[in-house]
């Protein structure tokens, strides 16, 4: 066999490290027994390359062939043809073929796997840590790459690497520049996205326990950054999502059928005329929020919120949809008139709507509510004196309640006494409606988590809250807390205070119970890693193709076909001019030592003063000749000089004393530098 | 190899150099008919012990002077050349080895004559040096004026080095330093001259040998351990220019401009 086809063993190590490295992020969505099988064939193919193992025989492989083909088939059958599937199926094939790889061809397929395989991930996140891993993996994959055509004399793997990091540095600003300006085609056929993900966050229903539910858990619902800096108090941050009214003695929903909304403008009659509805003197609060995907269509903005960005339609009720579910991170604007109030009238349907309880039950909250209605004047002082009655009496606010009955809001309110946001809510509503106020739950998210280093506040799944909105003749819509008259601390200073102590919130999440015990480092770094993510997402992943031409217009006026075309390989050209060029000064300068640079450094201060160094003059005829001219600069010369002869010429190795000596020659060409000052000065006025 | 005109003094400075050293000296005028047995030596037939005696040629001195040596033919000129290179002779079968030091000094006239030999590139390469004296300034063409004959002077150079002395300089000067950056400037010298169509051919690795071996001696000479490259620059034109020939060349003698554009345009520094 000619030598030439041979795999070098130290390109083989590196191509089994790359196969390990790309296969990591997979394993996690794998059958545990990929990863065996892929395990399997790496140490296998080690074995080989020591002489311990053969390669498979025809048999081995035929078995392999028909495994994997079983193997798809059961994929397709338990979870579907989906993106799990095909990665599975593409990992199996790819560390098969790790054990036929004989010649240096295969090297080569293999290694273009590599590079297929670690994009995979980017199907499933786009997220920093992600990216960051696949660059490490593309130079990994670039290391085996050059490992296979080095000479077999070069074996440092730090060579390598460098090699490998120069090469991708060398890359990076064409990639760059076809980023921003390479056209973003639609994919010719769409990634099934992960079909067993179910949609998270607040959702349509409420019913006692579905909150807490959500509060245990610690993921990011989205991040939010104000146009203009304003230090909002917590008690104002009360994102909201959707408004719920309508309630069966159990379940408060939404009025409105789910089927719809799929297609958010088919969905409800969205366009009405809702300025009339309001009046929108005050300022608004500008706001841009990314969103976490969330597979549902409702997205979330402060009290009165008119969305800015298109594909966003506002529903009667002030809600706000996307127009389509929210399979991606979605950013979006939002102006919000947090002064003013909604719906100063009534009209007839939805005051009928929201009074609306079951005919049945929970009869002695009825009373209740009766008794303290006919105690006071006007609705407002009959919702205070609701509040005021949970602040008084013993109500807990915590994430374990105790089971309700069948009348639950008689039970909450008079048996159990404890409950979370959504009990206080709900029996908050219930009393309003018992007495003909009209009343409703709205469920969405409170507070929010500052991040200074970025200035843009975060919000949490544990910040899920459900609150309510009470129509008050002459004032609207006005929002109403229960939780806040029960547990004070639950507003003014967010979930995580108030709820510290409750051994159900977040158990599970060790690092997040860390930084709640308020270990200050490690908070910080998690805010500045925060941040650096929301930058990440706020202009890499949402570059699209909106941005993107945004950007072409401001480049280069209105974007034709051609212009952008043009731009794009003028763009590129020049790039990669500018690195050639780069490359070369670089490669150059790496090579001389320092001796010689700071040699030059000195000929081109000398320059100066119209006295360059030569190209073919030896240091001693040029000091010669600088002295010659400017007898003034004599003694440094001749040191300098000399110091340079010592270090260049007298001797072969590098030891101490010529370390010092090149740090007195700098300290030299410092000196000269400042004697040359008011000389060249002087030169440049002649 | 000293080059110049006629009258010049070639033969008086050689003549100088070989009594200021105290070497054996010889001097054989280079004609046309000289065969290589009139240098090397000839075994004559002695009657009267019935076998061949070698009687030692010319050649067999420390320092040679082979006047006009293009004048002769190239039989004869490859029969001095041998013994340049190798320092050694061999006549009849029989390895003879010459006396140490020895320097070889040929003076050439520049003028393409009738009846000469011009010596192929290959030989000249066998020179370390090739120098042109040039006339003499004002103040020593009137000391010249002044003397009766030039031999007078000649005559009266004393001995300034003993061989033992000429040994030790050679030790010496083998130990100069030349650093890398030195070195890394000889070789881009030497390859400035390689592979360019103006040079009909680059330097040969015996010339970069030369460039070193003149610029340690220089080095030494200017009191010095270590080799600057103005030492490289100072003996370059004598070591190189005969090896070195313009692609348009005719006569032979362009490697003086070429010389000047290597000092130029090769960077000392990088």
């Amino acid at each position: 066999m000619d030598i030439n086809y041979q795999i070098p063993r130290s390109a083989l190590i590196w191509v089994l490290v790359s196969v390990v490295i790309v296969l990591i992020p997979q394993t996690i969505r794998m059958p545990i027994w990929v990863t065996v099988i892929a395990a399997i064939c790496i140490l296998w193919r080690l074995l080989i390359s020591q002489g311990k193992l053969n390669y498979p025989g025809r048999k081995i492989r035929i078995v392999v062939v028909l495994f994997t083909l079983i193997f798809s088939i059961s994929q397709i059958r338990s979870i579907g043809i989906g993106l799990d599937s095909a990665v599975s199926l593409l990992a199996l094939g790819f560390v098969f073929k790790l054990i036929e790889m004989r010649y240096k061809r295969d090297i080569y397929v293999v290694l273009s796997l590599c590079f297929v395989m670690s994009m995979v991930s980017f199907l499933y996140s786009q997220g920093i840590v992600t990216s960051a891993y696949i660059a490490m993996t593309v130079i990994i994959i670039l290391c085996a790459m050059i490992a296979c055509n080095r000479s077999s004399l070069i074996l440092e793997a730090e060579s390598t690497v460098k090699l490998a990091m120069k090469i991708t540095f060398q890359a990076l600003p064409l990639t760059i520049v076809l980023f921003m300006l390479f056209p973003r085609i639609a994919p010719l056929w769409a990634v099934p996205t992960q079909n067993n993900a179910s949609g998270t966050g607040v959702s349509d229903e409420m019913s006692p326990g579905d909150i807490s539910q959500l509060v245990r858990t610690s993921g990011l619902a989205f991040r939010v950054q104000f146009e203009e800096e304003v230090s909002l108090p917590n008690e104002l941050l009360y994102w909201r999502g959707l408004v719920l009214d309508d309630y069966d003695g159990e379940t408060w929903r939404r009025s409105r059928s789910r089927s719809a909304y799929g297609n958010a403008a088919a969905f409800g009659n969205f366009r009405f005329n809702w300025e009339g509805r309001m009046e929108t003197n005050g300022i608004p609060l500008r706001y841009n929020v990314i969103m976490e995907p969330t597979q549902q269509p409702w997205i979330y903005g402060l009290h009165l919120a008119e969305p800015i960005s298109s594909g966003i339609f506002l529903s009667r009720n002030f809600e706000m949809f996307n127009n389509g579910l929210i399979s991606q991170r979605l950013s979006y604007d939002v102006a919000s008139y947090i002064e003013n109030q909604t719906d100063l009238f009534l009209t007839s349907s939805p005051r009928r709507n929201n009074i609306e309880i079951p005919a049945q039950g929970n009869e002695r909250s009825l009373q209740f509510a009766r008794e303290l209605r006919a105690a006071v004047d006007t609705d407002r002082e009959y919702a205070l004196a609701v509040l005021n009655y949970f602040a008084t009496n013993q109500y807990f606010y915590t994430l374990n309640p105790g089971l309700l009955g069948e009348n639950r809001i008689d039970d909450f309110l008079f048996n159990t006494m404890e409950g979370f946001c959504e009990h206080y809510a709900s029996a908050f509503a219930y009393l309003m409606r018992a007495v003909d106020i009209p009343a409703r739950v709205v469920v969405g998210y409170q507070g929010a988590e500052y991040n200074p280093f970025e200035n843009y506040m975060m919000v949490y799944q544990y910040n899920a809250h459900a609150w309510n909105e009470v129509w008050l003749e002459g004032e609207g819509w006005v929002r109403f807390d229960p939780t806040g008259a029960v547990s004070p601390t639950r507003i003014e200073l967010g979930a995580e205070a108030a709820l510290r102590d409750d051994p159900a919130f977040l158990d599970d999440f060790l690092f997040t119970a860390m930084r709640l015990g308020g270990m200050g480092w490690i908070n910080t770094l998690r805010l500045r890693f925060d941040a650096l993510e929301y930058e990440w997402n706020r202009r890499v992943v949402n570059y699209n193709e909106e941005v993107q031409f945004e950007l072409l217009e401001e480049l280069i006026g209105d974007v034709t076909e051609s212009k952008a075309v043009l731009f794009l390989l003028i763009a590129t050209a020049l790039v990669m001019l500018g690195v050639g060029v780069a490359v070369i000064r670089v490669d150059r300068s790496a090579q001389r030592d320092p001796v010689v640079n700071l040699y030059v450094s000195i000929g081109k201060e000398l320059e100066k003063i119209d006295l360059p160094r030569k190209r073919g003059e030896g240091p001693l005829h040029y000091r010669d000749r600088v002295i010659a001219e400017r007898p003034e600069l004599a003694e440094i010369m001749s040191e300098l000089t000399e110091l340079y002869v010592q270090l260049s010429y007298r001797s072969r190795t590098v030891d101490n004393l010529q370390r010092n000596q090149t740090r007195q020659l700098k300290a030299m060409l410092n000196q000269l530098r400042f004697k040359l000052s008011p000389l060249a000065k002087i030169s440049g006025k002649v | 190899m000293i080059e110049d005109l006629p009258g010049m003094g070639k033969t008086t400075l050689s003549y100088a150099l070989a009594k200021a050293l105290n070497l054996k000296y010889n001097r054989i005028q280079f004609t046309s008919d000289l065969l290589p047995a009139d240098i090397l030596g000839i075994s004559i037939f002695d009657q009267k012990t019935n076998e061949f005696n070698f009687h030692p040629g010319p050649i067999f001195s420390q320092l040679v002077l082979a006047d006009e040596i293009n004048r002769t033919t190239p039989k004869t000129q490859s029969a001095l050349l041998e013994a340049m290179e190798e320092r050694q002779v061999t006549v009849e079968g029989e390895t003879r080895g010459l006396p140490e030091p020895f320097f070889a000094i040929a003076t050439q006239n520049p003028f393409s004559l009738a009846g000469t030999y011009p010596l192929p590139e290959s030989q000249l390469d066998r020179f370390l040096m090739r120098l042109r004296l040039g006339y003499p300034d004002q103040r020593a063409e009137r000391e010249l004026l002044e003397m009766n004959t030039e031999m007078d002077r000649v005559e009266g150079i004393k001995q300034r080095l003993t061989t033992e002395d000429v040994n030790e300089f050679r030790r010496q000067s083998a130990e100069v330093i030349a650093s890398d950056s030195l070195l890394d400037y000889v070789q881009r010298l030497i390859n400035f001259t390689r592979g360019k169509n103006e040079f009909h051919f680059g330097l040969s690795p015996r010339g970069s040998l030369s460039i070193m071996r003149a610029a340690k001696t220089w080095a030494l000479m200017c009191g010095r351990n270590h080799v600057v490259p103005e030492d490289v620059q100072t003996i370059l034109p004598a070591v190189v220019e005969h090896r070195l020939r313009a692609s348009t060349d005719e006569d032979g003698h362009t490697g003086a401009s070429l010389v000047q554009r290597l000092l130029n345009e090769v960077d000392v520094i990088k």
